[in-house]
């Protein structure tokens, strides 16, 4: 019996499947132990330190999710940085300019989002635009209605918003008979609840719906799954306004972390998100990826100038340089996974069929 | 169906073909390769849209929209190529769509338990929640073929489904096939294996040129009246062919010393005369194709060493190959023949001015003499030379890549499955070509899934078996039992 | 047959250049002393909107020759921006070396001239090279190759001037992006010795057809006895290079070095710059000369918008919606349709003649 349990352990963790994300994990540990061996005594063990990972990093979580999925399918998105902040936009201009309630704009921003998310869709699915191309042409749009908004930066003056970015849960402990908040002050806010939430959801959809498995099977062979009668126009398209909607979420989030609107503002991010979902075991070619891998990712790429930071000497520069080698490692294990070292072909020999 | 009629822009791929499948029974669908086969089944399976014409499954008249629609309807079809998704799971290979719901999710756990069932009646004992990228092409073709029997189907639809498996695998399909048509179930089958044709099948439909040439009582017709039924040629322009002579002191043109890779081929060691045609038999996978790749330098060879006209060479890449005045025209012509994108003309001359090196360009004159050369030599159908390769038939690119290569002038030429899905009337020309020059003093390595070719055109044939070789034999008076026994008898060893 | 097909293919370039024409010709309306163009005799130097265009062209048009033939490649090389800011950003420092050391801009330089020029390129160059080998020995695919530089690339060119932007006032290098030859900018003369020197070699060794074959087939092409890793590799490797180039006239343009800012989406005006020139995202066949009259629309377009008193910012709304006309026309089944709806047009005038 506990043979068979070992079995299904070693089968676990040699299957190709779930090397990466196990890689991810592994690597995501220990940097962090590694950091709390270092920095320790600066604080860098606290919960505070762990918990400002998810507060920092939600919105880049939040866009990651719905790039995940876009990268199984073996597309790609590059307008989610300018959709987010074109979000921003919506809701500072809406909100501090117009007067317009938060929720409307909010509500209008995810319209908007959707919207040209199912446009570039279309453009992928029905044009086989290479989806390169098309989110390139949806990033240049998104990013210049915003400038014509407004090229200043806006800072958001609204109590809703107030009242949603200052939400705050803290982690409490008991002691001396109370309850108390622990020291130094850890919580977490909307944003971090977002983020978890999203990636619950997206690993149910991925994991438990028909929808989810036709993600995988676009991106595995989209000639095959279209000949095993998958829907896989609707799939794609479906993916593409997701992912719009992930994007205009991940631009509310980014509002109620820096409370303003601009133009210019999360440039280059949409390379942070795909560097998170490939740090993640999200395979660019397709057909391979985890919400729970890109969790990790999103972690694994914040741990780093948090580390930097912690450091203090060093320059923030070499988070960028530190993470384009993370990136170098991962797409190099991809490499080998999938060159077949450990992908081997199986050819059941005589002896195999008659056990 | 009836009357079944469809047009393509300019051609009439199919004109008034008829064709009924009866419960219980299989029927092979013959015919050469632009006979029609794969635009019937295509309609059937709504891919393509019929122009006219109608299907009719048991009494209703029906009109499939897609695949997914067709097997809706009960028609169930695997294809040629692999068309499963091989990062999948092979549980789910066989589930995807219609996976079974649990409280409204999807039900991993009864997915896995009846894929075990399914293919354990295949006789296939795998680990089904392994991606189907670990397993060999047979498994994945079993497991297509699983996919498309489970759907509760009342037509199946197999196309080339034996082209990727050796013959016991080919005999567990049949035993499924037989096992599926006592159920009731109506099966077309296509191949072009004519040997398993008579095994299988009940009766048999020939096309040709989008035309219904007849059906046929299995039992009722020989081999040598299909085959010509399907070509509409005189039989003995086919069979007419010479084995090429070769003169009593000819040189040794190659000379392969224990040549190997380890884990594909090891220990493979033959002489070749200058003229000498030398065939290559085997299943698939035994080593052919492998030792023809190391040949060529397309895999490294790491043992061995190997002689041209006398001398060691050392051939790491292509390039070295072809310096050595060797050419080779790969089995998987899609993927390492035809470059499809580009002309006709470009394809010719690309091995050419790869030879000469990139700082020595052709000009364009001498590009379309040799392309108009080739095109009148090789009789390749198209208007001129500035077609796209990928717009022609099969048949005409493999005369492209083969003009490709003629154009270097090599001395060995090795070409591995040439005539595979190709046309029975190209594939006589190619055989005729290939005599030509080896006439004419080019050595030629013949490799061919296809026994009774091979035995008809080669000088003398190397039995290949699991990546070694098996035995030689002279190509005149020899059987294709004698090969097959040499198979075998390599394998009875080896479990002994 | 012949005739019909190469026509197709050239009348891509027929397009752009139309399309060029047709913008002037709107700019020439919109704007009277649009198409004015004057010599000064003290500077030496041709002034005008149209020598302006084409001078300001100069990086991407360098830059989209390389991206061609990386497209052709069925690639795409995003890090061309990072190289621009890498290339001005080692120029300065060696022009510099140390600010706390030598605190005022001047016109003098620590390392010799040739250094300036030569090292910012060998470093573009290896880069390029990294690129290259990555895609074409390790076969990792081209966007992913090179996200790894465009992350990282601004990084090192931070790292190189401390994070500071640097300023210089030496003459000879400010001639690069400032000066002028012959009486036209030279950068403009930097464009022309270079697209030319690029066309030789693509168009009268085998090159560009053996790159166009890769493209398409790179199994088949290995095969054929082409090298095809390095084929990829020289391809990525010139990239590199010509961002290189590009970044040392953007840097002497601007008289410093700004990690932040320079090339910022030059990577996306490249590839709009071949894609409107004709050369199709999915490889093949690529046009060199489609490309620089792609480059050359781009600029004008933003020149023009300038006269609507527009912002740059919100230029990229414009870039957007042409690209998006573009690739539409392009895509394949929009061609297809195209193409049937003409062939039912000839067949009804065959019809009625």
């Amino acid at each position: 019996m506990d043979n068979r349990k070992q079995n299904k352990l070693v089968n676990f963790i040699t299957n190709p499947k779930y090397l990466m994300v196990l890689a991810t994990i592994g690597i995501f540990l220990v940097i962090y132990i590694a950091g709390i061996i270092m920095y320790g005594d600066k604080g860098f063990a606290t919960l505070r330190t762990f918990m400002m990972l998810f507060v920092d990093n939600a919105y880049i979580g939040i866009s990651a999710v719905g790039m995940t999925m876009v990268l199984i399918t073996g597309g790609i998105d590059l307008s989610v940085a300018a959709v987010a902040s074109l979000t921003g936009m919506f809701i500072a201009y809406g909100t501090t300019v117009l007067n317009i309630h938060p929720l409307i704009c909010m509500a209008f921003a995810i319209l908007v989002g959707v919207t040209l998310g199912l446009a570039m869709g279309a453009m992928v699915t029905y044009l086989k635009i290479p989806p390169f191309v098309a989110t390139l042409t949806g990033m240049f749009l998104a990013r210049g209605v915003c400038s014509l908004i407004s090229r200043d930066s806006i800072s958001i003056d609204n109590e809703l918003i107030d009242k949603m970015a200052g939400w705050k849960m803290y982690f409490m402990t008991f002691s001396d008979g109370e309850w108390v908040k622990v020291k130094p002050v850890s919580y977490i806010n909307l944003n971090v609840v977002l983020f978890i939430g999203m990636i619950i959801i997206g690993t149910i959809i991925l994991q438990k719906t028909r929808f989810g498995r036709n993600v995988y099977a676009v991106g595995g062979n989209e000639q095959s799954a279209r000949l095993m009668g998958l829907p896989v126009d609707r799939t794609k398209m479906i993916v593409y306004g997701f992912n719009g909607f992930c994007s205009a979420l991940a631009g509310i989030a980014y509002a109620l972390y820096v409370k303003s609107g601009w133009n210019l503002a999360l440039q280059g991010g949409e390379l942070d998100v795909i560097s998170a979902a490939v740090i993640g075991g999200v395979l660019l070619s397709g057909g391979v990826g985890y919400m729970i891998g890109t969790f990790f990712g999103v972690l694994l790429k914040a741990v780093i100038p948090s580390l930097i930071t912690f450091n203090g000497t060093l320059s923030s520069w070499w988070g960028k340089i530190i993470t384009g080698a993370l990136v170098l490692l991962f797409v190099a294990l991809q490499q080998l996974v999938m060159s077949g070292r450990l992908f081997k072909k199986k050819k059941p020999s005589a002896s195999h069929q008659k056990e | 169906m009836q009357g079944i009629e469809i047009q393509f822009p300019g051609v009439k791929a199919l004109d008034g073909v008829d064709f009924t499948l009866r419960r219980g029974e299989v029927h092979a669908l013959l015919g050469e390769n632009g006979a029609g086969k794969s635009t019937l089944i295509k309609c059937l399976t709504g891919v393509n849209k019929m122009d006219a014409g109608k299907i009719v499954l048991e009494g209703k008249e029906i009109r499939p929209t897609d695949p997914k629609n067709a097997m809706d309807l009960g028609i169930s079809t695997v294809f040629q190529e692999i068309n499963l998704c091989d990062n999948l799971s092979v549980a789910e290979n066989i589930f995807i769509g219609r996976q079974p719901m649990r409280r409204g999710q999807i039900n991993w756990k009864e997915i896995n338990r009846r894929s075990q069932e399914l293919l354990e009646r295949f006789h296939i004992h795998i680990d089904v929640t392994r991606p189907l990228a670990q397993y060999s092409t047979a498994i994945q073709q079993m497991v297509s073929i699983a996919r498309a029997v489970d759907v509760d189907a009342k037509v199946l639809i197999l196309d080339e489904p034996t082209s990727s498996l050796d013959n016991e695998e080919v005999q567990r399909l049949f035993a499924v096939m037989r096992d599926l048509k006592k159920q009731g179930m109506g099966i077309i089958f296509i191949t072009h294996f004519l040997d398993q044709v008579f095994e299988m099948s009940d009766r048999l439909t020939v096309l040709r040129n989008g035309h219904l040439v007849g059906v046929y009582n299995a039992s009722e017709i020989t081999k040598l009246e299909l085959v010509s039924s399907m070509i509409g040629k005189d039989l003995d322009e086919i069979f007419d062919l010479k084995r090429a002579s070769i003169k009593k002191d000819a040189p040794v043109a190659l000379e392969a010393d224990h040549i190997g890779a380890p884990g594909k081929v090891e220990d493979i060691s033959f002489t070749q005369q200058k003229g000498e045609l030398l065939g290559f038999a085997g299943l698939l996978g035994s080593g052919r194709t492998e030792t023809a790749e190391m040949i060529f330098g397309v895999t490294r060879m790491q043992d061995g060493t190997l002689k041209i006209d006398g001398h060691t060479v050392k051939i790491n890449e292509p390039m070295d190959a072809i310096h050595h005045k060797i050419a080779f025209c790969p089995e998987d012509r899609k993927r390492d023949g035809i470059i499809g994108d580009l002309t006709i003309r470009e394809n010719i001359a690309l091995a050419l001015q790869a030879r000469r090196g990139m700082l020595r360009p052709m000009s364009r004159k001498e590009q379309d003499d040799l392309s108009n050369k080739y095109i009148k030599m090789l009789s390749i159908a198209t208007p001129d030379a500035e077609k796209k390769i990928r717009e022609l038939s099969g048949g005409n690119q493999q005369k492209v890549i083969l003009a490709r290569w003629m154009a270097t002038e090599p001395n060995l030429l090795i070409l591995d499955e040439p005539t595979r899905g190709i046309d029975v009337g190209a594939k006589a020309e190619i055989q005729r070509l290939m005599l030509q020059m080896c006439e004419d003093g080019m050595s030629i390595i013949f490799i061919s899934s296809e026994l009774d070719e091979i035995i008809r055109c080669s000088n003398r044939i190397i039995v290949m078996c699991d990546g070694k070789k098996a035995g030689e034999l002279n190509g005149e008076g020899c059987t294709q039992a004698d090969i097959m026994r040499m198979i075998a008898g390599e394998k009875d060893g080896e479990t002994a | 047959m012949k005739k019909s097909r190469e026509s197709i293919f050239k009348n891509k370039l027929v397009l752009a250049v139309i399309a060029e024409l047709l913008i002037l010709v709107v700019a020439g309306i919109l704007e009277p002393g649009f198409f004015h163009v004057e010599y000064n005799a003290t500077t030496g130097m041709l002034y005008g909107s149209l020598v302006d265009i084409v001078n300001r062209s100069a990086e991407i048009t360098i830059i989209a020759m390389g991206m061609t033939m990386v497209i052709a490649l069925g690639g795409t090389d995003i890090s061309v921006g990072a190289l621009v800011a890498v290339s001005g950003a080692f120029a300065l420092k060696l022009l510099r070396w140390d600010v706390t050391l030598y605190p005022t801009p001047g016109d003098y330089t620590i390392a010799p001239f040739f250094l300036v020029i030569l090292v910012p390129l060998l470093i573009c160059t290896a880069m390029g090279l990294f690129n290259g080998v990555l895609i074409g020995k390790f076969k990792l695919q081209p966007i992913i190759a090179t996200l790894i530089l465009m992350v990282a690339g601004r990084g090192i060119a931070q790292i190189a001037t401390n994070g500071k932007q640097f300023t210089t006032g030496y003459t000879p290098y400010r001639f690069i992006g400032q000066g002028s030859l012959l009486g036209l900018p030279f950068p403009i003369i930097i464009t022309i010795v270079i697209c030319a020197a690029v066309m030789i070699f693509v168009r009268k060794t085998a090159f560009g057809t053996f790159v166009e074959s890769v493209g398409v087939n790179p199994n088949a092409s290995r095969v054929t006895g082409l090298k095809s890793d390095r084929i990829i590799i020289i391809v990525y490797t010139l990239t590199g290079f010509l961002s290189g180039v590009a970044g040392l006239i953007y840097s002497s343009r601007i008289s410093s070095c700004d990690s932040n800012n320079a090339g910022v989406n030059y990577e996306m005006d490249a590839i709009l710059a071949v894609v409107l020139g004709g050369t199709s995202m999915t490889g093949g066949k690529f046009s060199l000369a489609g490309t620089i009259v792609g480059s050359l629309i781009i600029r004008t377009i933003t020149t023009l918008v300038y006269y609507f008193g527009i912002t740059s910012e919100s230029i990229m709304a414009f870039k957007a919606v042409i690209i998006a006309v573009v690739i539409i026309f392009q895509s394949e089944p929009v061609g297809k349709w195209l193409a049937t709806r003409q062939a039912r047009k000839q067949k009804a005038g065959e019809l009625r003649g």
